[in-house]
């Protein structure tokens, strides 16, 4: 009898456990690129500042938004309204405002940097905030924006990302376990193609345009003299802005996907559901905040509890290895003003660092300047010595 | 040279041109001219061929360094290692005979063996004396890998006997890693008796001490969610909630210790002499796990987000609340400067928030606590100091370092929570020592995971390169991961994580190896659009060069072979 209830405890608190580890994510990350620079592509930065400006209110903090923005169009000279940026011609919103993090700009934005964003093959110096640092556990929302084509997206008019690079990319990801899931949203032209090598897992993609659709922009702002949003990007912001008030909103990916409205958008946006576990149906109950959110669960401290590893328990334990500590100081104080000569010996390693300890300047980069220096003259001789060899042929022929 | 001749031969042509204007001709070419063409076109192929095409080849050819792709797939997939976690426990009886003593040990092992359900995790009895054990007693305190051969000790059990007692007691000692067992003089067990109370007692004890970690090796072996089956339920739940919370393993761990104000005041924080004293003591047994840097700052001025929910007073605690569900939203992430950006460890943000005065005293509405922590993130702490009289009342101007007390023992509270310290058994030394193996083995299976990964990406992605200090990193990591496996299984924890640490970081260089960027796709289009403009101006007259000197040598060889016939 025993057993079997024992059993049966056991079976459900199994079952609790696998229901809430499979939602489980812990973090929740934002790459945002834009990919087009100059001042008629005002709306791709407009774009992306309002996807930033969304994420942010639903609680992505700037530490886990990647920003990549290739020009700076509220310091372009020919912007009316210095200082801001626009994503609708009433002007209400500034996206610009006064603290936006912008991480890679100019012409930090390159295929490449991209990639090593992604994948975080980056130089040891770079700081964490230009670093992707998703784990096994976290959500992440890529949006991109710029021109594009068939299975391509061009990035600042000198080079292209292609549809298996970037699968290439994900799949490093996922090998590395950089994405519990992604949610993939892309808007420029014939966008569809660039999801479709895509072949890892717990993806969920979608685009704006079919194969040999061109993508539009929603509307042109007469004083500031260029259109200032894409289409798709407005109405999917429109879901997000009217139906996701808050983070805690329940509305799921199938809600978003439903607001789709071609005669509004003006192209077939598409979804790609079959690398999610489960497919459409279960990818369309992700709720939007699962990507476009934060997960925060904070755990708030018992004072009065005392169960083992509480808080109670812990500051006892920590206030006894303090004493402990102090007490070692003392003596050791005492050896130290005994003699001076056990000092170098009885002195614990130094293993933690504390903000008092300076730290030089370090070099940046290997140069092996002799090396080097001995190289280009072993050529430069060699050159010469064909040369003199060459006239001395020549006259002789 | 040539020149010449075709000058003296043009007057030559125009004079005959008169006759027979058809009939203009060449002049044949002299058999020097002939061969001179010869060499020049020969020379130009040879350069082409022995200097351009080979130097083409290095140049655009990928170095792919040897990797030993079978060895790290079976490190992934665990065939190499299967790590064991021996524990020795010494026991010490001051008060028994050699023979009792070693009778107990022997029965207690065996009752510990039965009770043991998790082969890899297992403890093992020693007898020790007593002199020795005190010394022990003293280092296992820093973790410190007592010689190279021996095993760490774990545990030391003294067996003392008490008057008085009915049933055996035991005591953790909550400084040092000892365990003193009282028992009633009574029931020293008997060389005949084969299943002594006093023994099972002991293995029992043991066995709830370790269990909790004993769930957690058996849950990290098994992989993330599988393992939960083979665990005892009662811990699955701590178990998986420690993992959900705590961060990541990281060689340094950046802290970061914020003082958050609205108003003007507190502008200072005895913060060096806090960290020294309350702070240290925690991250120097840290040690042998993570390294830790730290930072601080004082932010005056910082308000809340405008879309947080602000406090409320509440009538009854006197105390302006915020709610639980409220909490997530406290942190102003937008406006706080909370991201250094420093070094390269993952920040912990640890953040004193002292609320204005017009505001003070702050709690948590649901339970009155004043601190909270965010998952992986860091903690928070509300500090309510005695409001100065001058005045209307207002914050005092400087936090001394006894204000500043218990915001710091929270804070060592949530670090250790955050670094994933288990919660059991009571004892600091024994709960670092259990992370310790928890560490090892978790980094031992994400190395050898890396690995895998390493060498699946090498298979598919055959156009990426793999330079040599790649293949240098996957060796270190491989004879890393094997003497991590050793130390394991001959119970050396320390010496066991310090490897498993060295490689971790060797298995995440190669595979964040910064010039193995995939980014090499071209389509054929693209290879074409990048040779033509080059091969075609080139091309064209030297194949056409070579096509007709093959057409005059075949030639000339038919009319030598016509001739000989």
């Amino acid at each position: 009898m025993i057993t079997l209830f024992r059993l049966i405890q056991s079976l459900s608190l199994l079952l609790l456990l696998i229901g809430a580890v499979t939602a489980e994510h812990t973090s929740n990350w934002a790459v945002l690129v834009s990919t087009s620079r100059f001042w008629f592509n005002y709306r791709h930065l407009a774009n992306v500042l309002s996807l930033y400006r969304t994420v942010k209110r639903l609680g992505i903090p700037d530490s886990q938004i990647i920003l990549m923005l290739p020009d700076d169009m509220a310091c372009n000279p020919r912007n009316a309204f210095p200082g801001t940026v626009y994503s609708n011609a009433d002007r209400a919103v500034d996206l610009y405002g006064d603290n936006i993090e912008v991480d890679y700009r100019g012409y930090e934005v390159t295929v490449e940097n991209f990639i090593r964003l992604l994948t975080d093959r980056l130089d040891e110096d770079v700081p964490r905030s230009k670093r992707l640092g998703s784990d096994a556990g976290s959500n992440v929302l890529v949006y991109m924006t710029g021109h594009g084509g068939d299975q391509f997206l061009k990035f600042q008019d000198a080079e292209e990302i292609g549809a298996w690079d970037l699968a290439d990319a994900f799949g490093q990801m996922w090998e590395k376990k950089r994405y519990h899931e992604l949610l993939f949203m892309i808007d420029t032209c014939q966008a569809n193609t660039m999801y479709t090598h895509f072949y890892s897992p717990n993806i969920v993609a979608t685009g704006s345009s079919e194969l040999d659709q061109s993508s539009y922009s929603h509307h042109a702002d007469n004083d500031v003299g260029v259109a200032v949003i894409d289409r798709w990007t407005y109405y999917v912001l429109e879901f997000l802005e009217t139906q996701v008030t808050s983070a805690n909103s329940k509305l799921n990916l199938g809600d978003l996907f439903d607001s789709y409205d071609e005669s509004k958008i003006h192209s077939q946006p598409g979804v790609r559901w079959d690398l999610f576990p489960g497919g459409e149906p279960e990818g369309r109950l992700r709720t939007v905040v699962d990507f476009f959110g934060n997960v925060q669960n904070v755990e708030v401290e018992n004072a009065n509890a005392t169960e083992p590893g509480s808080l109670k328990e812990d500051l006892a334990e920590i206030a006894r290895l303090v004493e402990k500590w102090q007490k070692r100081d003392e003596e050791y104080s005492a050896i130290l003003g005994n003699s001076s000569q056990q000092h170098g010996e009885n002195q614990p390693s130094e293993s933690v660092r504390l903000g008092s300890k300076k730290t030089g300047p370090t070099r940046m980069a290997e140069d092996n300047s002799w090396g080097k220096r001995l190289v280009g003259l072993s050529v430069v001789g060699a050159c010469t010595a064909i040369w003199v060899a060459g006239s001395i042929l020549g006259r002789s022929a | 040279m040539t020149d010449e001749k075709g000058d003296s031969t043009s007057p030559l042509a125009t004079a005959s041109s008169d006759s027979k204007p058809t009939a203009q001709r060449i002049p044949p070419e002299t058999p020097e001219a002939i061969s001179t063409r010869f060499l020049v076109i020969a020379t130009f192929w040879a350069v082409i061929i022995f200097l351009g095409f080979p130097i083409w080849w290095k140049t655009t050819s990928i170095y792919r360094a040897h990797l030993p792709i079978q060895e790290m797939v079976d490190w992934a997939d665990g065939k190499t290692c299967r790590p064991v976690f021996p524990l020795e426990i010494q026991v010490a009886a001051p008060g028994m005979q050699s023979p009792e003593s070693q009778h107990l040990l022997r029965t207690t092992q065996h009752a510990l063996d039965d009770l043991n359900e998790f082969a890899a995790h297992h403890l093992r009895l020693k007898l020790t004396n007593e002199t020795s054990t005190a010394q022990q007693t003293e280092d296992s305190m820093e973790v410190a890998s007592n010689g190279e051969e021996a095993p760490d000790t774990a545990l030391t059990v003294r067996v003392i006997a008490q008057d008085g007692l009915v049933v055996p007691k035991a005591e953790l000692h909550a400084d040092t890693t000892q365990l003193d067992v009282f028992y009633p003089p009574s029931q020293v067990p008997v060389p005949s008796s084969s299943n002594p109370p006093l023994s099972v007692f002991i293995a029992e004890e043991l066995q709830r001490l370790y269990g909790e970690e004993k769930a957690t090796v058996a849950h990290i072996l098994s992989g993330e969610k599988s393992g939960l089956d083979s665990v005892n339920p009662q811990f699955a739940e701590s178990i998986s909630r420690r993992l959900r919370r705590s961060m990541k393993y990281a060689d340094t761990y950046h802290l970061s210790f914020s003082l958050f104000t609205p108003g003007p005041e507190p502008s200072s924080w005895d913060i060096e002499a806090a960290v020294q004293e309350y702070l240290s003591p925690l991250l120097h047994a840290f040690a042998p796990i993570s390294n830790f840097t730290v930072d601080t700052q004082v932010q005056l001025y910082a308000t809340f987000s405008p879309m947080a929910p602000p406090p409320v007073y509440d009538e009854v605690e006197a105390a302006w609340t915020l709610k639980k569900e409220d909490l997530s939203a406290f942190v102003n992430a937008a406006e706080w400067p909370l991201n250094p950006s420093i070094g390269n460890g993952p920040t912990l943000n640890f953040i004193l928030y002292v609320p204005a005065p017009s505001q003070a005293p702050m709690m948590v509405k649901e339970n009155r606590a004043s601190s909270w922590i965010v998952p992986q993130w860091g903690g928070v702490f509300l500090l309510n100091p005695p409001l100065s009289p001058a005045g209307k009342g207002s914050n005092p101007a400087h936090l001394s370092r006894d204000y500043l007390r218990p915001a710091f023992m929270t804070f060592s509270h949530q670090l250790l929570t955050l670094l994933g310290t288990p919660t059991t058994p009571a004892s600091l030394p024994l709960r670092l020592q259990t992370l310790i193996r928890i560490r090892a083995a978790s980094l031992l299976l994400s190395a050898s995971s890396t690995m895998g990964s390493l060498a699946r990406l090498t298979e598919s992605l055959p156009s990426i390169p793999i330079p040599a200090t790649v293949a240098s990193s996957v060796s270190i990591t491989l004879s890393h991961l094997s003497s991590t496996c050793s130390h394991l299984r001959s119970g050396r924890f320390s010496a066991a994580l310090a490897t498993a640490r060295v490689a971790e970081t060797e298995a995440e260089r190669s595979f964040f190896e910064k010039s193995m960027v995939g980014q090499v796709y071209f389509p054929d289009e693209h290879k074409v659009a990048v040779y033509l403009p080059l091969l075609g101006p080139i091309g064209v007259p030297l194949f056409v060069g070579l096509i007709k000197e093959l057409k005059r040598v075949v030639a000339g060889w038919k009319a030598r072979r016509r001739a000989a016939a």
